[in-house]
């Protein structure tokens, strides 16, 4: 039996009140094996590591088990102090006697009883334990930002920066995201292009940065250090090292589709950019709606491209490339308020979302920036914002806030004033949230100084009546009832994930929460990481979030990334899958449900009745095994077995606390 | 024995004697008598004299494909004769990675269903001499003289039941296919131990397992267990504890039960297997119909081709635990 030493942090007084400290020290030094036990106020501490090391040196403890809180809190940190000390670190045994036991009892009389037990399973294990060794891995140095928002030009810069290269991958034609499509930013009414657009140019030209436009990552696989991705370049249908950006093509192009970047509000040719500043500034075909290929002529496009540019028969393109780290900031979509039946969303011209109405802002947009209404082209008077639609509702939208349309609101209205400067603004709102540098002073100069009126209270109905939209709300401090005679309504619809977030969390193996906002790996103290090493996340894919959050957020995981990428190896997982391959009957199920595709089938011979038999089994690649555990589950015989949690160590640690109580 | 049966055993023969003299299979797997009348075994055929003793009656209920995961490891090329559920089986396990397709030769046989003999023997009431069938009765002979009974009402529970008395893979069908059968609510046990309180249900459970000896005879009868060692002759570490217990009884078909999920393909074997008579069929068809309410519809063993519920990942698979 190993000499094994037991130690028992008191944490404060977060075990120690409500676990007998001393009682579980003595029943300790009764547990088989166990030839020293001890306690400590706080085991982390420099103290506390001391202690143990001193101990495995003074004992010649061959096991080492401490009782302290969670493994995913100090597990490395007790296991760096016992190879400091000289012990293999998976020799050493972690017994959860504060989250699983001192936090959840009120009554030391059933904490105590039960830490013991836990410590008495974490023995029963560690002399089981064998020493394990992690592989040592190469880090690819290149980075790869899924989505080419301001998110992701932010992190991408910083890491170009910092001197690794890094790849953008942009679904749309160009990169800018949703920056790209305001008009002003609150709280200092900067221009948004006039402060993305050099951000934009600084991220294509920038020697360390690739820009991969109009694509779609398509597969993950590998992990941290070495993931190997395959990106589907959509067909352009135009060759970008021709293309001057001249634009004549899309001045020519006779055929009109609805355009994304105006939100609908307008047309776009079908060769087009989807705005003057894209970048890269190379148009696309949009082959739905591009008559040569829907009817088989017209091809204006090819006949007038001074460069000859155009390449109707391009194909999507698969790059595959490995990336040592990945950031995703893929943004985020705003929701239709269609649903909300009583706001009329989609009956009425005039009725919009906020990030419509910003559109007839821009200089470029559907009305030139001329603030009108769409019905009939005559600037409004008199405009009624809705706040929370979708938000903040548990019964019908989402239980968030969009945590934005405050403060856009509130420009909205100030720049709706400077526009047209006889228009009165009524804001419908649950709460004012302003939290943020200058916000609230923003928002009290738009009450204030702007004329705008706002009024706590829900929207009822909203119906046309001649020229007007009739809004009828309550306004819930005075108890009135209100009915505004509206020229425009603007409904601050709910941020939302992208609809296709979930499928993408599945290519690159990170979770969503219930809303399938990207989850971090800690609310707190980890944001920007998620629960796969290697990847992080960044911007409203997370949750909904402001430009200067976004930004600050991007910087962050670009740091994370950089973090990984100055290393040149990285420890490998030690706890992998390891397979018993005379026992295994090939079933190859283990295969099929390894997420890192870490299994394969081998042929192995075996003596038979005096001759030789090949037959297939399965072997275990522990570079790709991350030590998840899926195949033990699926292998009916038990052949497969995960290091460090063997099924030997489980079934002592439930014998230790079933057949002692 | 009917002239039906005869007739179509000719035509067995025929087409399986071709294929072992030209050397197109090295052995196959058949049917004989065995020592009652009632009770057909499993033949190895490998000459045409072991072929003069196949047969193919009303009581060929012995599902043969699991054979293979022996056989073919001393010959290059086998024939099997399967029903419907013997076809089934061998596509369990063609999925499972025991047999290769290209090794083995289906031959194809439509099966009206096994008859039941200790149902035949109460029918009789005296002592029951043989059986003749004929127009869908079932004629015994007894010391007393003939008895004539509906052939559908002498099946076995598993047969009565059957959703596939037609091969669903085969290389050469032998016989007239029968198509697809009426059969009456396959989940109607199944329900009503559903029904029952925990408790009841364990106390049903505990009265029907309490019985078992643990002769492994469910195991040894099924085609989903192919493993080269069972968890419960595993040494170390060891999961089957040997003592006589209810406890280790319930441990042993719960887990073998949960090593079916999405894998049985309902022949019943393991019920017809069972000296003991446990219903084992309804712990099986349980996870057949939670599988099937859970995943959609899913009939193991029917196409070797499609997935397995539980080996693929879809996004709409239900998750109820982590689901708002």
């Amino acid at each position: 039996m190993p000499r094994t030493g037991v130690f028992i942090c008191h944490c404060g007084t977060n075990i120690a009140g409500t676990v007998d400290i001393e009682k579980a020290v003595e029943a300790s030094r009764n547990f088989p094996g166990v030839v020293h036990a001890d306690d400590y106020r706080y085991l982390c501490s420099e103290m506390g590591q001391d202690l143990i090391k001193k101990a495995i040196e003074d004992n010649k403890l061959e096991r080492v088990v401490v009782g302290t809180c969670s493994p995913r809190m100090h597990e490395g940190t007790f296991r760096k102090a016992a190879a400091e000390a000289g012990l293999n670190p998976y020799l050493l045994e972690v017994a959860n006697i504060r989250e699983h036991c001192s936090w959840v009892h009120k009554d030391i009389e059933e904490g105590t009883p039960k830490a013991i037990a836990l410590l008495r399973a974490a023995v029963a294990k560690a002399v089981l334990n064998e020493s394990l060794d992690a592989p040592e891995l190469e880090v690819e140095k290149r980075a790869l930002v899924i989505g080419g928002g301001i998110a992701g030009i932010q992190a991408a810069i910083d890491i170009a920066e910092a001197g690794y290269e890094v790849d953008v991958v942009e679904r749309e034609p160009s990169i800018g995201g949703r920056m790209a499509q305001l008009e002003k930013t609150f709280p200092t009414l900067d221009c948004s292009a006039c402060i993305l657009t050099p951000k934009m140019v600084e991220a294509a030209q920038h020697p360390n940065i690739n820009l991969i436009t109009y694509s779609e990552v398509e597969e993950v696989k590998g992990f941290v250090g070495q993931f190997d991705v395959k990106i589907r370049q959509k067909a352009r249908s135009v060759d970008p090292v021709k293309c001057t950006g001249c634009g004549v093509c899309y001045e020519k192009c006779p055929a009109k589709a609805s355009s994304e970047f105006e939100m609908g509000l307008s047309k776009r040719k079908a060769i087009y950019v989807p705005f003057p500043q894209a970048v890269p500034n190379v148009p696309v075909i949009d082959r739905d709606a591009c008559l040569y290929f829907r009817k088989g002529r017209c091809q204006i496009c090819e006949k007038e491209c001074p460069p000859q540019a155009i390449v109707y028969d391009q194909k999507d393109e698969f790059i595959e490339r490995r990336y040592g780290t990945i950031i995703v900031a893929t943004g985020f979509d705003q929701m239709s308020p269609s649903q909300y039946g009583e706001y009329g969303y989609g009956q009425h011209p005039d009725i919009l979302t906020g990030l419509e109405f910003e559109r007839l802002f821009n200089a470029s947009g559907p009305t030139g920036g001329k603030v009108v209404r769409l019905s009939d082209g005559k600037p409004p008077k008199k405009v009624v914002f809705v706040q929370c639609v979708g938000s903040r509702d548990k019964a019908r939208g989402m239980n968030y806030c969009s945590k934005i349309c405050c403060m856009y609101t509130a420009k909205q209205a100030v720049l709706l004033k400077e526009k047209v400067p006889d228009a009165k603004s009524y804001v419908f709102y649950i709460d004012v949230r302003t939290a943020g540098k200058g916000y609230e002073e923003f928002q009290r100069r738009a009450a204030e100084e702007y004329d705008v009126a706002y009024l706590r209270g829900q929207v009822g109905k909203i119906f046309p009546e001649g020229d007007h939209l009739v809004v009828h709300g309550v306004d819930s401090l005075s108890g009135k009832i209100i009915e505004i005679k509206a020229d425009m309504v603007v409904l601050a619809a709910a941020s939302i994930a992208r609809a296709d977030a979930p499928d993408l969390g599945r290519i690159v193996g990170i979770n969503s929460d219930s809303y399938h906002f990207f989850n971090e790996a800690h609310p707190k103290l980890k944001p920007v990481e998620t629960h796969t090493a290697g990847i992080f996340i960044a911007g409203a894919c997370q949750a909904p979030k402001d430009i200067p959050d976004t930004v600050a957020q991007a910087s962050a995981a670009a740091v994370k990334a950089v973090g990984l990428l100055s290393k040149d190896f990285l420890k490998g997982e030690a706890c992998t899958a390891e397979v018993n391959q005379a026992e295994c009957s090939g079933c190859m199920y283990c295969e099929a449900v390894c997420p890192y595709s870490a299994i394969n089938p081998v042929e192995i011979e075996e003596r038979y009745h005096g001759g030789t038999l090949k037959r297939t089994v399965a072997e275990v690649n522990p570079a790709l095994c991350q030590g998840c555990g899926s195949c033990t589950v699926i292998c009916r015989s038990g052949s497969v077995n995960l290091k460090g949690f063997s099924n030997e160590q489980i079934l002592a640690e439930v014998d230790a606390i079933c057949l002692q109580r | 024995m009917a002239e039906r049966n005869l007739e179509q055993l000719e035509k067995i023969r025929e087409a399986v004697s071709q294929d072992l003299l030209s050397g197109r299979i090295e052995l196959l797997l058949g049917w004989e008598k065995g020592h009652y009348w009632w009770q057909s075994r499993p033949l190895f055929a490998s000459s045409e004299g072991d072929l003069a003793r196949l047969t193919w009656d009303s009581f060929c209920a012995v599902n043969l494909s699991r054979y293979l995961l022996d056989e073919l490891k001393d010959h290059q090329k086998v024939g099997v004769l399967v029903k419907g559920c013997d076809s089934r089986a061998f596509n369990r396990l063609l999925q499972d990675n025991m047999v290769q397709r290209d090794r083995v030769i289906l031959y194809g046989l439509p099966c009206p269903g096994i008859l039941d003999y200790n149902l035949l023997a109460a029918e009789a009431g005296s002592k029951l001499k043989g059986i003749t069938e004929e127009n869908g009765q079932v004629i015994l002979k007894t010391e007393d003289g003939e008895i004539e009974v509906n052939r559908d009402e002498m099946l076995m529970v598993k047969c009565s039941e059957c959703l596939y008395p037609d091969p669903v893979v085969y290389d050469q069908m032998l016989l007239e296919p029968l198509g697809q059968k009426e059969v009456p609510e396959r989940f109607k046990a199944v329900n009503e131990l559903e029904a029952l309180s925990s408790e009841e249900r364990f106390a049903y459970w505990e009265k029907e397992l309490s019985r078992c000896l643990r002769c492994y005879a469910c195991r040894q009868a099924c085609p989903y267990c192919s493993c080269r060692e069972c968890f419960v002759e595993q040494e170390n570490p060891r999961w089957q504890g040997r003592a006589y217990q209810p406890s280790e009884n319930f441990l042993f078909h719960l887990v073998r039960a949960y090593h079916g999920a999405g894998r049985c393909i309902d022949c019943g074997e393991c019920q017809r297997a069972c000296p003991v008579n446990i219903p084992l069929q309804e712990l099986n068809r349980k996870l057949i119909k939670d599988i099937n309410e859970l995943y959609g519809d899913y009939e193991a063993g029917v196409d070797a081709e499609k997935e397995p519920p539980l080996l693929t990942y879809r996004p709409d698979d239900p998750a109820a635990f982590s689901e708002k």
